[in-house]
């Protein structure tokens, strides 16, 4: 598996688009420093500057859209050269092919909120909105973990269905109303969708204000509510990889 | 233990109700060349996806090393080396790099395993040109090297010279011929070409519409291209019986009740002009022919030839 894994990351030679989605990470960091600014706040609770920084649009909208998009680049190129029947035959076996992308989803996702959880403490302690502290660091960069590693099991079904097709369109359209569907849904169960029952899990200690659930927080509900999307990805994956020849 | 590395047993597969490959019973021997030959969309790639596992058989069995491919993925891949269709890589990567992935895939412990599987096919060894940029030659010639990048015993080839210039072909040849004489590998090679498959093959089947019409060593196949007399007459049984009687000719075949194939050449045709015209037996002409491969491939297939 570590040699899948490997042989993945030389794939990614010279795919700048990759490096450049990583900026997105500096989205809402930013827009937190222009808004702080702009109300000229100073001396505020770190956690409400993270929540608008770390915990809000970017585990909801930004980061899973990344993550599916990135999916789909991984993907993309093995099919549409029709390199599977190369690869088939070394042989490299199906699953192992499936969760070797995974994990490079997986380590991409943490790397991003990392990136991001940096870009946050710069842009609220530089300017001086917040003073620093090494217990609010500790929680933001704990919580960024945690999102950058339950949002890659929560893309997994777009990286299934972007194994199952030769194009891009499709899965790229796909990640689009899966990403806006998990935010919508929010508002009526946040144990439907992988990307709302991520919020339930990031907001568990009730620590951060401002996030507010219509239903009562169960963390292991939400899990399992990953865990199920992500034992039917797999499932689809490995019919769909069988079928792809 | 079979004398075959590959052996099929009525292979078959159909898509729907429409047979792509029908009851095919192919034998590969080693250390020989196999060229499987047939127009475009005769069954050829169909047949070797069949063997190398990647697309399902409707019906019949296949046989890699004397085993069935299926569930000995592991033990039988790693010897063989194949190209089917037009090769594809990763098109943000130099050739190089592409090969160190599939080396690395493969756990391929020669140190330069690589850079002499470049070498073999006449590529640049660390070029910084990227697959994308690739001619249509180049990136043959790289499927190439990736399919003997591990030194495998059987090399399963689907059209290798497509996109090549005729030099390239001609040197595709001559390393395909070098594999197998100097390093004893087994080749199965498809082409629609048929000099190709004529100049490079030691056992030849020959498919039409999915179907093995003929499966021999090309040597007998060019005994079977000689020369014969060909004769249109009037009245075929008469013309019969006087050859049989007269002239003792008993091989020979006949074609659409007016044509005679005669394939002892040494008959004198001025007496069996005279033979036959005093038996009130017309001869439309006669003539003395040699038969191609080419020949044969129409007569065999029925219709028209093949490049």
């Amino acid at each position: 598996m570590l040699n899948l894994v490997q042989t993945e990351f030389l794939k990614l030679r010279r795919k700048k688009m990759i490096w450049f989605m990583l900026l997105a990470a500096f989205i809402m960091p930013f827009f937190s420093f222009v808004y702080y600014n702009y109300f000229e706040a100073s001396g505020i609770d770190p956690v409400a500057f993270y929540k608008l920084a770390a915990f809000g649009y970017t585990p909801f909208i930004i980061l899973p859209f990344v993550l599916g998009v990135f999916c789909v680049v991984l993907m993309h190129d093995e099919n549409r050269y029709d390199m599977l029947k190369q690869l088939w035959i070394v042989p490299v076996s199906k699953m192992g092919y499936f969760f070797s992308k995974f994990i490079v989803v997986l380590i991409y996702s943490i790397v991003f909120m990392l990136i991001s959880a940096v870009a946050t403490v710069l842009f609220s302690v530089l300017p001086g909105f917040v003073a620093f502290e090494w217990q609010s660091v500790g929680f933001l960069a704990e919580r960024c973990l945690e999102i950058g590693v339950l949002t890659a099991f929560a893309v997994m079904p777009i990286l299934a269905l972007a194994a199952s097709k030769k194009g891009y369109i499709f899965p790229v359209c796909m990640t689009l109303l899966y990403v806006f569907l998990g935010f919508f849904i929010t508002s009526i169960s946040m144990y439907l969708h992988p990307v709302s029952s991520i919020s339930v899990i990031i907001a568990r200690s009730g620590n951060i204000q401002g996030l507010a659930f219509a239903q009562n927080i169960n963390v292991p509900l939400a899990l399992f509510c990953i865990f199920i999307w992500d034992a039917l990805s797999v499932l689809f994956a490995a019919f769909s990889l069988r079928k792809r020849k | 233990m079979s004398d075959y590395l590959i052996e099929t047993k009525q292979l078959t597969k159909t898509y729907g109700d429409q047979a792509a490959v029908k009851d095919v019973n192919l034998h590969v021997k080693k250390g020989r060349i196999y060229g499987l030959l047939g127009r475009n969309g005769a069954g050829k790639t169909t047949i070797m996806k069949m063997i190398l596992g990647l697309t399902s058989i409707t019906s019949g069995e296949v046989d890699v090393f004397g085993q069935n491919i299926k569930g000995h993925e592991k033990r039988i891949y790693p010897r063989i080396g194949a190209i089917i269709e037009t090769p594809g890589f990763y098109p943000n990567l130099t050739g190089t790099e592409n090969l160190e992935i599939f080396a690395r895939l493969r756990g391929t412990a020669a140190p330069n395993a690589v850079k002499n599987a470049l070498k073999v096919v006449g590529l640049p060894y660390k070029d910084k040109k990227l697959f994308s940029k690739y001619s249509l030659g180049m990136k043959q010639r790289l499927g190439i090297a990736n399919a003997i990048l591990h030194d495998p015993e059987l090399l399963i080839l689907d059209e290798p010279t497509n996109g090549l210039d005729p030099i390239g072909i001609a040197e595709m040849r001559d390393f395909i011929k070098h594999l197998s004489a100097e390093r004893g590998k087994t080749i199965l090679i498809s082409s629609h070409i048929l000099s190709e498959i004529s100049l490079l093959a030691d056992d030849i089947g020959i498919i039409d519409h999915g179907t093995l019409l003929v499966e021999n060593t090309m040597k007998v196949l060019e005994k079977k291209n000689r020369k014969y007399i060909l004769l249109r007459i009037s009245d075929m049984p008469k013309a019969m019986l006087i050859l049989e009687q007269e002239f003792h000719v008993t091989n020979f075949d006949m074609y659409d009740g007016h044509t005679l194939c005669i394939y002892d050449t040494s008959l004198d045709m001025g007496a069996v002009n005279k033979a036959l015209v005093m038996h009130d037996v017309s001869v439309i002409s006669s003539q003395l022919c040699n038969d191609t491969l080419e020949d044969y491939f129409k007569r065999i297939t029925g219709g028209e030839g093949i490049a």
